[in-house]
């Protein structure tokens, strides 16, 4: 390895050249190192990120050159009743996905946590939706809540109970959006649950059994504050996912039926791709990471002052 | 999030496993151009398509019939996936500086498209060289293709909507086959007749997702009733009519006696179309080959009420401007590729309809024909596509006001009138706001 004695032994003969000294440098064998991924995220991330900033600050359809309009896009935003209705359709999605999926997911892994005959088998069930694909699960969905030929309403009509409309009745369409989307998150949540309760120290739940706590007890006082880490990180994160749902809607409802669908996402790629507005969409791309961030700071400092971490 | 890095990297995949697979058959014309590549005044052009199957083998085979003759020109035809994505590859390589000589675009991006300037004009050359018979491309094809006076492509694909029924359910209901004479009459009765929801069996099906799908077939029930979309000037919404209101009112009617099957636009319908469930389709040619061969079915002309009016949405080949050497072997290439004798030849081999009406009069018309059971319907029909949807930046806005309308009738949210007035309203908005 080059190292700097050597650099300042040549300096005794001949101070080096800038280029010898940064040819010399050990910053230049770490950016080396670090060159392919900072080339990648800088051309994937970065300049889009930054360009798309430069976009919401334009009208442009991406056709002809674009040309700037300021504040337009994001004065137009704050008035537009239809982002407005977008935004309600993300929030009441949001409010009822993320602890539906925190919940749901913590009965199910203190459910798996367990010596079962089996265990693997339930453990793949609850699995496996999260590895299939969006677009099979969006068809699978919208076969079986088919309001002519769907299992769903044949089961309903089996039982005598009234036929539903689901997907294609928009006082219902965003729930059984949540339902869906429920089902195939819920996998990554379990197993974030139980990897943290695998991970609780088995001398605390010892401990509390001689204290004779009773087994709601030392769920409630023991293992759930454990829990803390897993159920803050789960809650930002299924919230992020969340505000950002467009493959699930895309596949099945494509922001209908009128309109009662479309949530923030999918109203930028209505407004980019299908009008034309690449800056508008850019504008709300803003407002929406805004609005994520400002979320996910305010769990954050929640967070900070009730999880309990250990070591 | 991680599902549509999924997706990408999915089609990233499929599309370049299909550009591979692709590009084996172009060798030969590659090798060849870069043969004659030095010999001078040989000219070298590229041509995007998403054509698989039947049509990609076509696509391919013509280009080298094309590159075996005279002019000096070699067309390289290249897959860029599916058609859907077109635009957004086309845009990328417009910005990186190497488009391609000619594309496939739909016709619903042409007035977009006409905004950019690498966008050649073809006007001039179809002016100056009456051989084109420009006229001969159906009237619906050619609306497409013009943009403020400016031509932006050639026509590509043109098709139409036909009234397709199930022979067995009609006999069954005791109902005389539809007639090309039908009235809008005739086709509620039958429609009402063939619906029984205890065998969930309607009489008709409607895309009902809001999109294009939804408003085109009630673009084409405005026009039989004499309505317009816009007024002349283009500047005010003129749907919003008795006319516009019957053709509501007809959709209502059916809706509510369960008579419509409503797709929720997976394109579902054909399925429930050849299981027996669906009397009566509005469709065009491209689900021909899916309704085969299940249910004994006959196809003829729209009912009509003022006038049998159907709808095309034909798409383009559009130029985009490397160089006037490149510019002139992609116009005279797509002139050879859209005359009669060619373009029936690529009619027969893909049964795609024929983009000229002098085609029906050539010897191998018939043919064609008998290839495709009911293409011959669908063909004859272009002449009932007298209008053309609005060429405007504005129109997918409009499209989806109206297909929210259209989608509130069906599903019995909001009554004919009112739901007219407020779309109505709405393209009014859009059309006086600032572009």
């Amino acid at each position: 390895m080059t190292t700097r004695a050597e650099v300042t032994q040549a300096a005794d003969y001949r101070r080096p050249s800038l280029w010898q000294r940064i040819i010399a440098s050990e910053h230049l064998a770490g950016w080396a190192f670090v060159a392919p991924a900072v080339i990648l995220i800088a051309v994937f991330a970065i300049i889009p990120i930054g360009w798309s900033l430069l976009l919401s600050f334009q009208a442009n359809n991406l056709l002809a050159p674009g040309h700037y309009i300021g504040l337009a896009n994001y004065k137009a935003l704050s008035k537009d009743p239809q982002f407005r209705a977008a935004v309600g359709h993300t929030i009441v999605y949001t409010v009822i996905f993320v602890p539906v999926s925190v919940l749901g997911a913590l009965g199910l892994a203190v459910a798996l946590n367990r010596k079962l005959h089996g265990i693997r088998f339930y453990r793949l069930a609850v699995f496996i939706p999260l590895v299939t694909s969006t677009v099979a699960t969006g068809i699978v969905f919208l076969w079986l809540l088919d309001p002519t030929f769907g299992l769903v309403n044949y089961a309903l009509h089996a039982l005598g109970l009234p036929q539903q409309g689901f997907l294609q009745d928009p006082n219902q369409a965003l729930y059984c959006i949540v339902v869906m989307t429920v089902w195939g998150w819920l996998g990554f949540d379990v197993i974030v649950y139980l990897a943290a309760l695998q991970g609780i120290p088995q001398d605390l739940l010892e401990a509390s059994e001689i204290d004779g706590a009773s087994k709601w007890a030392t769920f409630r006082s023991v293992v759930l504050p454990l829990l803390g880490p897993a159920t803050l990180f789960l809650v930002v994160w299924s919230t992020i996912n969340a505000l950002q749902l467009f493959d699930e809607i895309y596949v099945t409802t494509r922001g209908g039926p009128l309109g009662a669908t479309t949530v923030i996402v999918y109203y930028l790629y209505e407004q980019a791709f299908q009008f034309f507005n690449a800056g508008y969409g850019a504008a709300i791309a803003y407002v929406l990471f805004v609005g994520i961030l400002i979320i996910t700071l305010f769990q954050l400092w929640v967070g900070r002052k009730r999880v309990y971490y250990t070591s | 999030m991680k599902r549509i890095c999924l997706l990408i990297a999915t089609s990233v995949l499929i599309v370049s496993g299909c550009g591979s697979s692709g590009s084996t058959n172009s060798p030969t014309t590659t090798g060849s151009a870069s043969a004659s590549g030095s010999s001078g005044g040989h000219v070298n052009i590229t041509l995007w398509h998403g054509y698989t199957d039947v049509e990609g083998t076509a696509i391919r085979a013509l280009a080298t019939q094309f590159n075996a003759t005279p002019p000096n020109i070699t067309v390289t035809p290249q897959f860029y996936g599916n058609s859907d994505y077109a635009l957004q590859k086309v845009l990328a390589a417009i910005a990186g500086g190497k488009p391609p000589d000619i594309s496939y675009l739909y016709g619903s991006w042409a007035a977009n498209i006409a905004t950019n300037p690498t966008t050649v004009n073809l006007a001039p050359y179809i002016q100056k060289d009456p051989s084109w018979n420009w006229n001969d491309f159906w009237l619906a094809a050619r609306n497409v293709t013009t943009v403020n006076g400016k031509i932006i492509g050639v026509p590509a694909l043109i098709d139409n909507l036909a009234l397709v029924y199930n022979k067995k359910l009609f006999a069954k209901a005791g109902i005389p086959l539809p007639t090309p004479n039908w009235t809008w009459t005739d086709f509620e009765n039958a429609a009402l007749k063939l619906t029984d929801p205890s065998k969930k069996q309607f009489g008709w099906a409607y895309v009902n997702d809001a999109s294009e799908d939804t408003v085109w077939r009630f673009w084409a029930m405005l026009w039989q009733a004499g309505g317009s979309i816009l007024s002349p000037d283009g500047k005010q919404a003129a749907f919003n009519s008795a006319a516009g209101l019957k053709a509501m009112t007809l959709l209502q009617t059916l809706a509510k006696h369960n008579a419509i099957y409503l797709d929720d636009g997976s394109d579902v319908y054909p399925g429930v179309f050849n299981s027996g469930h669906i009397g009566m389709l509005w469709t065009g040619p491209w689900d021909l080959s899916q309704i085969t061969g299940h249910q004994p079915y006959g196809v003829t002309i729209l009912p009509g009420d003022q006038n049998h009016q159907t709808i095309s949405g034909p798409d383009n080949w559009v130029v985009f401007n490397n160089g006037s050497a490149r510019v002139n072997a992609a116009v005279t290439f797509l002139k050879w590729f859209t005359s009669p004798a060619i373009d029936l030849k690529w009619a027969t081999m893909t049964g795609d309809l024929p983009l000229r009406a002098s085609v029906a009069k050539l010897p191998g018309y018939n043919a064609f024909v008998q290839k495709y059971p009911g293409i011959g319907e669908w063909a004859a029909n272009l002449a009932n596509a007298t209008q053309s949807r609005p060429v405007t930046t504005t129109y997918p806005k409009i499209s989806t006001v109206v297909g929210q309308a259209v989608q509130s009738v069906l599903l019995g949210k909001a009554d004919p009138q009112q739901a007219l007035s407020q779309a109505a309203q709405q393209v009014n908005g859009i059309l006086s706001a600032p572009s």
